[in-house]
């Protein structure tokens, strides 16, 4: 990554009560520790709930990609709140109905099937971060 | 007769995704709303007190909260108070984990032990703070337990009340010329219309101490929504009676 480029910013939902906020929160680990650590960032929701003045930065200073658990999107409206700019949306749900081979359970341990429906979005996720930093001039054009 | 909502402590949890403590904080509210206490909370996701409407942002003022936060930022107890109302209690995982000689958590997507040990001291402290909040005493608590054991189909899992979209019914009305909402109350009204209360002055004296166990009402401005009670029951019951 070149030096002084931004990050693309990964919003995933921070819901505690259902499935779907869980396979959010591991497809963005996927993302941003895995698969394009040095492309994506995770931004906290709770920090952007704050007001948190780096995290409002860094929603503000890059495109944000969000992934939302339900559909009240908390994670797309809070960056749009922040000043942020959502290059793109995903919705858990979406992504499952695409995938129904894939039948997430559980919050606190995901199931095979949601870890492969994280994956699955993390792929997708991975692509668009891929375009974001290829019109950024980044490497992994 | 529709029932007020039992009267359930609320967790909210920073869920932090950036840090180890933070998925402490969902794990151990998790821990509480399924295993520990599910009779007795209920939850709702942060950031719903500003993406979502009045009715969640009326969460913290309708149930007593207990906040519960990975770091000294304290976003869940400081996002609450902004937002919806100053929690009960506050937990913040970091102090635990000082004060009692814990290791560091570490692991955001699979917690350490060290991890796993402050998710169950911090569940420990939260279901003590909900039990403090509820006035039950250990007695009662066992009596509780006893019962639930006997009901509960022990193969089935407890699933967190999530009040995520449900909202606190409320109502937003005039007193003494100012705009105020007051939590509950489309549920009381439809209460007491339902025991065939009639509109007038005792039926409003009634009301004014039901609207009180889930609104803060200084007893100088008692007689003013007494007012308001007795003349916004009496369109809600006018409005029945055309609908019947």
């Amino acid at each position: 990554m070149s030096e002084g480029r931004r990050k693309v910013v990964i919003v995933p939902c921070s819901g505690i009560g259902k499935t779907y906020g869980t396979v959010s929160r591991e497809a963005a680990y996927e993302v941003t520790e895995d698969m394009r650590p040095a492309e994506a960032q995770l931004v906290a929701l709770s920090l952007l709930v704050l007001g948190d003045e780096e995290a409002r930065a860094a929603v503000a200073g890059s495109p944000a990609v969000t992934i939302d658990g339900c559909k009240l999107a908390c994670a797309t409206k809070m960056v749009e709140e922040s000043g942020g700019t959502v290059a793109r949306d995903f919705a858990v749900l979406d992504v499952y109905r695409r995938h129904r081979q894939f039948k997430p359970k559980g919050i606190a341990e995901l199931n095979e099937a949601g870890h492969e429906l994280a994956r699955v979005l993390a792929e997708e996720i991975v692509a668009v971060v891929d375009s974001l930093s290829r019109d950024n001039g980044g490497e992994n054009a | 007769m529709p029932d007020l909502p039992k009267k359930k402590v609320g967790i909210v949890a920073c869920s932090g995704e950036e840090l180890s403590e933070g998925t402490v904080t969902r794990l151990a509210a998790l821990k509480v709303l399924e295993q520990l206490r599910p009779a007795d909370t209920v939850t709702i996701c942060l950031p719903l007190f500003l993406a979502g409407g009045k009715g969640d942002r009326a969460f913290a003022r309708f149930y007593p909260t207990v906040a519960v936060d990975g770091c000294d930022k304290r976003c869940a107890a400081r996002a609450t108070e902004m937002y919806s109302g100053k929690p009960a209690a506050s937990v913040v995982v970091s102090d635990l984990v000082a004060e009692d000689g814990m290791g560091q958590p570490e692991g955001k997507r699979r917690l350490n032990d060290a991890g796993q040990q402050a998710v169950e001291a911090t569940a420990e402290r939260v279901a003590d703070l909900v039990d403090m909040l509820l006035g039950k005493t250990a007695g009662q608590r066992a009596e509780t337990f006893t019962e639930l054991a006997e009901a509960s189909e022990p193969e089935e899992a407890v699933q967190a009340t999530c009040a995520c979209g449900s909202g606190i019914p409320i109502q937003e009305v005039a007193v003494d010329g100012r705009v105020v909402t007051l939590i509950a109350l489309p549920l009381i009204f439809q209460q007491f219309h339902q025991a065939g209360k009639m509109p007038g002055e005792e039926t409003a004296r009634e009301l004014l101490e039901v609207v009180k166990i889930y609104n803060p009402i200084l007893q100088e401005e008692e007689e003013d929504y007494a007012k308001t009670l007795r003349r916004e029951y009496a369109a809600f019951s006018e409005k029945e009676e055309v609908l019947a």
